[in-house]
């Protein structure tokens, strides 16, 4: 046997050892979402949820299987292999199956037997996209389970931009795997927007294998919205930096529940959240976040910040901040924070002639724009924090 | 540190001979209810009470969903729910017997300090063993006996308020607690009084697979102030210990109750306390806490704010070693407009120990003007220290302000170089740097606990790092 030969041959080896690993861990899941269950008041990934209400709700519209009214449109450019998917990828399907859920495994579980349809980006290593790749998802009518796979290659770079388009009545059920090679530079923002009832929900997974991402999310109009996102610094990976952003005003009844997991698993890496929420009327805004340092995460920098701002007597929020810290010299920490919106600012605007409604709106906005220019810019919401600091 | 004089095993390795005129035997069932009754010499309505506390007990689920899943180790079956020398607690220290006052001397309850303190309300298994009152407690018109005398003697005073702030159904260790409660301290305030000298209990576990249910009920009536002092130690056993207290302070209008609590179970001991407080118009409560001692403890002491301009305080400092889980924090219910909260916790993991802060604070529908800060520190001593924070905030409506801030760090190894440097070595190093992180709270304490405390944790620091 030559060398070449024996070299094929541990590629072999090495390729049917990893085969192997996938089929057990696909094993694995077949009885996680054989044994998850519809949640329920004891679930708490759903405290403050209520899933007596709304997961039932979900699993009712998934079971009717009514007919949906979807469309897909994805705007891409150079060094970009843009697709939709189809049944037939099984590859996908795979990835799909293996992604965390927080406290919905059941709902999971239920979407990839709907696997399918949805879009998948891959960028070429080292590709820089100018324009922003953008794929719209529009539903008129029914439940609709698409898909979004981002692949961003080592050294890619682009900006993609995601919309969830839902008509009255109808509801988006998607599932999204964000992943990124050494070096990648990508910045997603997910603009999600809604009518009279319709509803959302988005389970997110974004692992980072030594890649930069920034990700927004943004929500108007849905009735209820859920969003489950766990973003992974991935094993042997020290210089992954994950920044997770969400700015969002609701008003009426809707309901927006927000759920992350910063993940850690090597150490070393940056993470940093910040969800803003401005609620207005009968509202109610959740965000349960969680910053998980793993055993040999050591030197891992996380943090995570909520801030809320409530305009009316009914409005409400439930704020839960969570650390597991199981690492040494970590720096981390976490705030939250609740108030209304402050008097001072509005008395300023509204002795310039801004009418009180004008000014409210007005301070709203600039409560939530900061959140966006931490996103678009980060060095330079960096700088202008510590002229206005000074 | 070296010139610590410091000398009594706190961390409870010592036992002394079991000696029990009443023992109710392992499990917990009607008859064992019944024979508790019958010891304590209760009125009916009590041992109807306690029964109906029991049946609730077995209906409700264990909290698995959100707990910690360590308590699933407990096995209720193989825990004694009545132990004591005898119904009438004694009332002067010469008739306390011997081997009692040899457990109080190794727990370092020193001779001056007794006389010194208001009150003593010493409590040797589930029997009160020694209860001082100074005469100038009982012309104020103070109350403060054990809960027994309580709700026998002082009806009409303690049933209105028994078990309202923390009903039998809150959860499952609450209708245990309701079903097997002895000992306690029953103390009431009458209008007006302001007590000076803190009152003080001693708590103590000497009996393998022995449960403590002590009961306590605090009422400060209006403009009434009063402090409590509470410390435990327990001998370290081979199988598990329950603790499940239930601690309720009624503050009336304008009344202040701060409640010390410095817990050192031995590290097989559940300690598993309900504490809760009703602060009623312009009333205070303060919840001083420190944990250090048992394997398990799950405890969130709780303010409920019921009247306007009412205010709670939750103070808490929790160590954790190897083998411990302190899972602590606090609870504040805002229910009426104006009322303020603080919420400070500071943690420290040692070895692969694991300190928890779960916390909640909730403004209610409709109320305006209320204000929570609540700040929480954690500190990893060592590579394999674990840390935990699971605070939840709820807010309703647009007049009340919430923060909250929560930082994990290390001890900076600057720091530890320059004492080092100037001769420390590096446990007195750690040591000297732990006590700075947690000063300031220390503080908080009364004299004689903060100097405790210190040097309780020289001990616990030269364990692990000299």
């Amino acid at each position: 046997m030559n060398i070449s030969e024996s070299l094929n041959l541990e590629a072999a080896f090495a390729q049917a050892e990893a085969d192997a690993q996938i089929r057990r861990a696909l094993e694995q899941n077949a009885q996680r979402f054989a044994a998850a269950q519809l949640p329920n008041r004891y679930n708490e990934d759903w405290r403050f949820g209520k899933p007596a209400q709304f997961a039932e709700e979900l699993a009712e519209m998934l079971a009717a299987r009514e007919p949906v009214q979807a469309a897909i449109r994805i705007e891409s450019g150079d060094g970009v292999h843009a697709e939709r998917i189809s049944p037939r990828d099984e590859d996908l399907k795979e990835t799909l199956q293996l992604m965390p859920t927080i406290g919905s495994d059941y709902f999971l579980g239920l979407h990839v037997e709907r696997f399918g349809t949805g879009c998948c980006i891959m960028l070429e290593p080292g590709a820089v996209v100018e324009n922003p790749i953008v794929i719209t998802y529009e539903v008129g009518a029914g439940l609709y389970t698409p898909s979004t796979f981002i692949m961003a290659g080592a050294g890619a770079k682009a900006r993609i931009i995601e919309k969830h388009i839902c008509r009255d009545g109808a509801a988006i059920f998607c599932a999204r795997s964000i992943q990124l090679a050494e070096g990648a530079d990508i910045a997603v923002e997910l603009h999600e927007s809604g009518a009279g009832v319709s509803k959302a929900f988005n389970i997110t997974n974004i692992q980072s294998l030594g890649g930069h991402i920034r990700h927004l999310t943004m929500h108007n109009g849905h009735a209820w919205a859920r969003e489950e996102t766990v973003a992974e610094i991935a094993e042997a990976d020290a210089r992954g930096e994950i920044r997770l952003y969400s700015a969002n005003k609701l008003s009426g009844r809707s309901v927006l529940d927000q759920h992350t997991k910063q993940v850690h698993h090597t150490g070393g890496a940056f993470s940093d959240l910040l969800y803003k929420n401005v609620v207005d009327d009968q509202a109610t805004a959740i965000f349960a976040g969680n910053i998980y340092v793993a055993p040999a995460a050591h030197d891992t920098d996380a943090y995570q910040a909520n801030r809320n701002m409530l305009l009316s007597e009914k409005a409400g929020i439930h704020s839960l901040p969570g650390l597991e810290i199981l690492a040494d010299r970590v720096k981390c920490s976490h705030g939250s924070a609740s108030s209304p919106m402050d008097e001072e600012q509005l008395f300023y605007l509204t002795s310039r002639g801004v009418a009180r409604r004008q000014a409210q709106l007005l301070v709203a906005e600039g409560f939530l724009s900061d959140v966006v220019n931490h996103f678009k810019q980060v060095d330079g919401a960096k700088e202008l924090d510590m002229s206005s600091g000074n | 540190m070296d010139d610590s004089t410091f000398q009594i095993d706190t961390r409870g390795e010592f036992a002394f001979p079991e000696n029990h005129r009443f023992d109710a035997g392992y499990g917990l069932t009607d008859e064992t209810i019944d024979y508790i009754c019958d010891a304590k010499g209760e009125p009916d309505w009590v041992r109807r009470f306690r029964k109906d506390a029991l049946k609730q007990f077995r209906e409700m689920p264990m909290p698995t969903h959100w707990a910690p899943k360590e308590i699933n180790a407990l096995d209720f079956d193989k825990i004694r729910y009545y132990l004591a020398h005898g119904t009438a607690p004694y009332k002067d220290w010469e008739e306390v017997p011997e081997d009692v006052k040899r457990t109080f001397e190794r727990l370092g309850v020193p001779e001056q300090e007794r006389a010194f303190l208001a009150g003593v309300d010493a409590q040797y298994d589930s029997e009160t063993a020694y209860n001082n009152m100074r005469e100038e407690l009982s012309k104020q018109g103070v109350i403060f006996v054990n809960s027994t005398e309580g709700l026998r003697d002082y009806e009409h005073i303690f049933r209105p308020w028994f078990g309202k702030v923390i009903p039998v159904n809150d959860n499952k260790f609450s209708a245990l607690n309701h079903a097997a409660f002895s000992g306690g301290s029953f103390i009431y305030v009458p209008k007006g009084v302001k007590l000076n000298q803190p009152l003080q209990a001693y708590f103590r576990i000497n009996s393998e697979s022995m449960g403590q249910f002590e009961r306590t009920l605090i009422i400060a009536d209006e403009g009434a102030e009063l402090m409590y002092m509470e410390g435990c130690t327990a001998p370290k056993y081979d199988s598990a210990t329950l603790h499940s207290g239930v601690v309720e302070l009624v503050a009336l209008k304008g009344a202040k109750i701060q409640y010390v609590t410095v817990q050192n179970w031995a590290t097989n001991v559940y300690n598993l306390v309900i504490q809760r407080g009703l602060a009623m118009e312009d009333a205070e409560i303060r919840w001083i806490d420190c944990n250090i001692g048992s394997g398990v403890t799950m405890k969130y002491p709780a303010v409920v704010l019921k009247g306007r301009r009412a205010r709670g305080e939750v103070v808490s400092i929790s160590l954790a070693h190897s083998g411990q889980l302190q899972d602590t924090g606090a609870r504040m219910i805002h229910a009426a407009p104006e009322t303020t909260s603080n919420i400070v916790a500071k943690s420290i993991s040692i070895g692969e120990g694991r300190a928890s802060y779960r916390g909640e604070v909730n403004i209610l529908k409709g109320m305006k003007g209320c204000k929570n800060n609540t700040e929480c520190d954690a500190l990893l001593i060592n590579h394999n220290s674990r840390t935990d924070t699971y605070p939840a905030i709820s807010v309703h409506g647009n007049a009340s302000a919430v923060q909250h801030e929560a930082s994990v760090s290390q001890v900076d190894e600057e720091m530890l170089f320059y004492m080092q440097q100037r001769g420390l070595t590096r446990a007195q190093a750690m040591s000297l740097a732990v006590n700075g992180f947690i000063n300031d709270l220390v503080q908080e304490f009364p004299m004689e606990y903060s100097v405790e405390l210190r040097r309780l944790i020289d001990l616990q620091m030269e364990d692990s790092i000299g």
